[in-house]
């Protein structure tokens, strides 16, 4: 404890912060090890802001927001940051949407300028639109419905929730896109792409002084949103286990067992995401060890924790070696399930599993890409970015007999949705 | 509004704190319409690396950097590629099997250890790689050294390795990509050349631990290895840890006997071939196809091998050339056009890849399956455009930058400084190699891409891999072909062959056509009909089409296709000679294709093939839209073949299928016939769906049985 508390210290992630008047939260990390810095803006808007009959909508928008702005033409955004030796991406989740640039570090202002011209005046034409409209419908086609076993989430999902909009994908349906109108452009981004709905990262070889004074020149003169009205859907309990078959395109079985789960942050999340570990993480974990080297049951089997906002899922997913049947491998994993409900964790495992917590922790933050996120994310969900720096002590103030209880509270069958792949040709 | 009004708009009496400020306010006033200016460049510093070599030949290789409290060690033995032939897959399985058992630990053993401490550790076919907290060195390297030095490969863990090697050929087989992947590795180099092998069940099979240990005891040899250790560790550390695991490390030396070929034999592995010649291009552009039925998007891969090593002159032009073309820019063009202009993929890219046995070349995209035909035209378009003419300033210089900065970005990794020395050792790179890059790609200019382009990209020879749905895809393929070909493969690279179920004992192609007869309504009603008339409507794109089709006894055929209200081409038999009369005049229809229509005349052809002499064979039991049907080959007098299938349950034709030799598109046509009820007492299809390039249903609205039919219909001038 000591050791990774003085660890902890010496590693610690040095950064300052503070508000602009419109409500920008700004956090400034200095490394100098390499000349790059990366500039990353969260806004804590996803998919489950959406209306459910625009499922999609906050991963499509952010495609739209590479269009380009009042100041950038079509097609320009991507080409100044490769110009300038950089690299751009973005990406969406229940909850939120990051974009972030890698740059040199003397491109630092233009980093500023393309993320203050999005969140500003973002704009896009017709073109763009229809354009963006066939590229996530491939991207659909390509991550879910062309790859097997790509449809777990979406199966998953639908089943394991019934109010809360985590019952649909990030990636939505093809004709609520369809359906949108520009309106609704305009209204997603008057709503969510406004200052006080966002917090800016700067990470990597920069003056935090002089990186201050940029990001007052661009971001000051956004003018502040209205406060943003946030989902308050509680889903109910569930009310006994949910099961299903689904045919896809494969030869070889799976089994998908999803737990619903407290919400990223909340005390038991943290025990929950430590019994996954115990469960799948190395190959002396519980699963990897039991149902895929001594029983052979499984080709493939890991188990991992969902960390939403709002209370999420906990997913075990596991692929059959031929001539498993899936009630076989389901047998399986649910005697390891059984078994961190019944016995409590040995100490040698419970060693086991807080150094490995304590490497993660170490490797998490080698890049300043990887940095700027998690300053985001610690900020967005954890309401304190010194998180990035804490949130290990969470994890070490889980015992043997929490982790027992938490599996006892929600690894039990009536609290989750059983799936099995099957192959398509077995249908009828 | 902006900064600058605001100001100037502000009250004229300024606090003393405000002035004080306005300089920094000044300071800040920007010009939203312009992007901004950098600064000046940073220094880009390339860390360095010490090395030394052990007694037994080991070279250590160590970059030091204390930002994290972490240590990786990996070991790397510099092995040859050979053809593994009836054992493909023993070398990945020997890596798989490496930390498998050692004379002191189970794998178990192994396993808990490295959990144990939070640490990494995987193994692969030439060495392993493991990292964890520098605290923990010590117990890490104790498992690495036996791991490295005295793995057992313990029958059991084979047994258990093989087992999940052949689950995940299965598993391969269901992924698209990974199809395209191995597939497209076995046409770019072909089966004879090491990197165009592919593992199946077979060959799986065939392995057994003299194999394993065979090829470890061959190629894991100190003279021949390397030890790189990164991050929080210095040389003298190094050196220390590097002599207490490997030091005293000697492998036997190989016996170097050759069979009378001249080929080497290793003891438990047997004939080690390695390769003589380097793979080459197709003498021409093929395409290839591996089915997946029903798949909404194809993956679709171009491929070529190159003659590009890591130091060859050309290198840096060639990666600048593809960096351009689509790789990993998004303003590449291949990403630009088949994305971001046309919509028909998430990401299209290139990818040049230079390697010191042999380079190789691959473009792609996923895309949706209806425009799988245009992304290739596309694709081929921009590698075609390439080697004309080359890149343009604006793109050479954004080439250029981003490769600059993607340099400098991975650097930021320390580990990348000892990729760097690894490579300049195995590829036998000059030492400044990497010190030079930025330099070396400062220097190049349009007309060196241009160069590289010509020398390295061969499009005409390219294979066209296509991994989608065949049933949609077979005939517009086809027509990209430089011959009308479309080679299919299976998952595993075997050349396709068609599987059927056979069927069961009794049933013969005659009784499959007596089900077919009874299932009309019987043989006798059916003999019956001497003309049928249909009228089918259905559209093409928006424009609605008409056929009107006449089939009578003997030997008479009309049909009139109307699109759009314009007579677009109508056909005549009149019993004996036949005419084709469509908006570039009338043309007799001769030879094969008159025998064709003389034969497909009747409203029942299948009533004649006694007299005609002609003797379906029946093929087995294909799946015909979810359904099992009987498969029917007919062969005709004039050398002609087609398929017809016939529902195993139902007895009814459902299926038509046929390519004729004298058509030189190659196209297959596929009639499906569904939605059967009665007209006057026979079974006619209501739905019929035909699949030519493109699929069209036609709903049929009118059904006459041997009603009156105006003689002019079946005149011929």
């Amino acid at each position: 404890m000591t050791t990774i508390a003085a660890q902890a210290q010496l590693r610690e992630i040095q950064f300052t912060e503070f508000d602009l008047d419109n409500g920008l939260h700004v956090i400034l990390h200095e490394d100098h090890s390499t000349p790059i810095v990366a500039v990353g803006v969260m806004y804590h808007v996803g998919s489950k802001n959406e209306p459910d009959d625009r499922r999609g909508f906050a991963h499509f928008f952010e495609h739209l927001l590479f269009e380009g702005s009042d100041n950038i033409a079509r097609g320009e955004f991507s080409k100044y940051v490769e110009k300038a030796g950089g690299v751009l991406n973005a990406n969406t989740t229940g909850d939120r949407t990051y974009y972030y640039e890698v740059l040199p570090s003397n491109q630092l202002d233009l980093g500023l300028w393309l993320e203050s011209e999005r969140m500003m005046h973002a704009k896009v034409d017709q073109k763009g639109i229809d354009t963006q409209r066939e590229v996530v419908k491939e991207e659909r086609r390509q991550r879910y419905e062309n790859q097997p076993y790509g449809s777990i989430l979406i199966e998953v999902l639908k089943r394991a929730y019934r109010k809360h909009p985590y019952r649909w994908p990030t990636i939505g349906y093809m004709e609520d896109l369809n359906a949108a109108t520009e309106q609704d452009y305009v209204n997603f981004y008057k709503t969510f792409y406004v200052p006080n709905n966002a917090v800016l990262v700067v990470a990597g070889d920069v003056d935090p002084k002089e990186a201050r004074k940029g990001v007052e020149a661009y971001f000051a003169p956004i003018p502040k949103g209205r406060a943003i009205v946030r989902p308050n859907i509680m889903e109910p309990a569930m009310d006994g286990e949910v099961r299903d078959v689904v045919h896809d395109q494969v030869q070889l079985p799976a089994v998908v067992e999803a737990y619903r789960i407290p919400a990223y942050g909340s005390p038991d999340f943290y025990a929950v995401d430590m019994l996954n570990r115990l469960l799948s993480q190395g190959n002396s974990s519980r699963l990897q060890t039991n149902v895929k080297d001594r029983q052979q049951k499984a080709l493939y089997v890991g188990s991992f924790t969902l960390p939403l906002e709002d209370p999420g899922l906990s997913i075990a997913f596991a692929v059959a070696n031929a001539g498993v049947p899936p009630d076989e491998l389901e047998k399986a994993m649910d005697a390891e399930f059984a078994k961190v409900r019944d016995q409590i964790v040995s100490d040698a495992e419970f060693k086991r599993l807080r150094a490995q917590i304590e490497t993660e922790f170490v490797t998490d933050n080698g890049r300043v890409a990887g940095i700027a996120n998690n300053l985001a994310s610690a900020y967005t969900f954890l309401g304190d970015a010194s998180m990035i720096n804490k949130e290990i002590e969470r994890y070490m103030a889980v015992t043997p007999k929490d982790l027992q209880a938490a599996a006892m509270k929600y690894f039990v069958p009536s609290n989750r949705v059983v799936l099995h792949y099957l192959p398509k040709t077995q249908q009828q | 509004m902006d900064t600058r009004s605001k100001l100037r708009k502000g009250p004229s009496f300024v606090p003393l704190i405000l002035a004080l400020l306005l300089p920094a306010l000044m300071d800040a006033q920007i010009d939203r319409t312009q992007a901004p200016k950098p600064g000046p460049a940073p220094e880009v510093k390339l860390g360095d690396h010490k090395t030394f070599t052990l007694d037994n030949g080991m070279r250590v290789i160590v970059v030091e950097n204390h930002k994290l409290p972490l240590t990786s060690v990996q070991v790397r033995f510099d092995v040859p590629i050979f053809l593994q032939g009836d054992l493909m897959g023993v070398t990945d399985m020997t890596g798989d099997l490496l930390a498998a058992g050692t004379p002191g630990r189970t794998k178990e053993q192994i396993d808990a250890l490295v959990d144990g401490i939070g640490g990494r550790l995987s193994t692969s076919s030439d060495g392993l790689y493991a990292s964890c907290l520098k605290k923990d060195l010590d117990t890490l390297m104790q498992v690495v050294q036996d791991v490295v030095c005295h793995p057992t490969f313990p029958e059991a863990e084979i047994e258990r390795v093989r087992k999940r090697t052949l689950s995940g050929i299965r598993s391969r087989n269901d992924d698209p990509d990974a199809i395209a992947s191995e597939v497209g590795h076995m046409l770019t180099f072909s089966r004879g050349y090491p990197y165009g092998e592919i593992a199946t069940e077979r060959t799986v099979g065939n392995i057994q631990q003299k194999h394993i240990k065979g090829y470890y005891d061959r190629f894991f040899r100190p003279e021949k290895g390397y030890v790189v250790f990164v991050g929080d560790i210095n040389e003298k550390e190094a050196r220390s840890f590097a002599e207490r695991a490997f030091g005293n490390w000697k492998a036997a030396v190989p016996s170097g006997a050759k069979d009378k070929s001249g080929v080497e034999v290793v003891e438990g592995l047997g004939t080690v071939r390695y390769p003589r010649k380097e793979p080459v291009a197709a003498r021409t552009r093929r395409m290839a196809l591996v089915d997946r039925p029903g798949a909404p998007q194809s993956v679709v891969r171009v491929v070529f091998p190159v003659q590009l090593r890591p130091g060859d002159d050309i290198a840096m032009d060639a990666q600048v050339m593809n960096t351009v073309l689509g790789g990993g820019v998004f303003n590449a063009r291949l990403m630009q056009n088949l994305r971001e202009d046309k919509g028909y993929t998430y990401g299209a890219y290139s990818n040049l890849n230079a390697d010191r046995f042999c380079g190789s070349f691959s473009a792609g995209a996923s895309v949706r399956t209806p425009v799988t035909d245009s992304a290739i035209t596309e694709a081929m378009f921009e590698i075609e455009r390439m080697t004309r003419k080359g890149v343009s300033k604006e793109e050479l210089q954004l080439a250029k930058n981003y490769m600059a900065g993607s340099f400098a970005r991975s650097l930021e990794d320390p580990r990348t400084i000892a990729r760097f020395a690894l490579n300049t050792y195995l590829n036998d790179l000059p030492q400044d190699h990497y010190a030079t890059y930025l330099k070396r790609l400062d220097t190049v200019t349009v007309d060196g891409v241009l160069h590289a382009a010509r020398a390295l990209l061969v499009p005409d020879q390219a294979t066209i891999l296509v991994v989608g749905d065949k049933e949609s895809l077979y005939n517009r393929l086809t027509q990209l072909s430089f011959d009308q070909r479309v080679f299919q493969f299976d998952e595993d690279g075997s050349p396709y062959r068609e599987k059927l179920e056979g069927a069961p004992a009794g049933v013969t192609a005659n009784t499959v056509l007596d089900a077919y007869f009874k299932a009309l309504g019987g043989r006798e009603a059916v003999e019956k009909v001497r003309s049928v008339k249909m009228v089918l409507s259905g559209s093409r794109g928006d424009k609605p089409v008409t056929i009107t089709r006449y089939n009578a006894e003997p030997n008479k055929y009309a049909s009139e296709t109307v699109v759009d209200g314009r007579l677009e081409e109508k056909v005549v038999l009149d019993g004996a000679r036949a005419q084709r009369i469509g908006e570039e005049g009338t043309e007799e229809i001769i030879e094969m294709e008159l025998e064709d229509l003389i034969q497909a005349a009747a409203p029942f052809p299948e009533l004649h093939y006694n007299d005609l002499g002609i003797r379906p064979v029946l093929s087995g039991i294909a799946d015909v839209g979810g359904r099992k049907a009987y498969k029917l080959t007919i062969a005709t007098d004039n050398g002609g073949v087609y398929f017809d299938y016939f529902d195993v349950e139902t007895g009814m034709k459902v299926r038509h299928e046929e390519r004729r030799a004298y058509d030189a598109s190659g196209i297959t046509v596929v009639t499906d016939y569904q939605d059967m009820r009665p007209e006057g007492g026979i079974m006619f299809p209501h739905l019929i769906v035909e699949k030519k390039l493109s699929t069209v249903a036609y709903a049929v609205s009118e059904i006459t049985v041997n009603g009156r039919i105006d003689a002019s219909v079946f005149t011929v001038d």
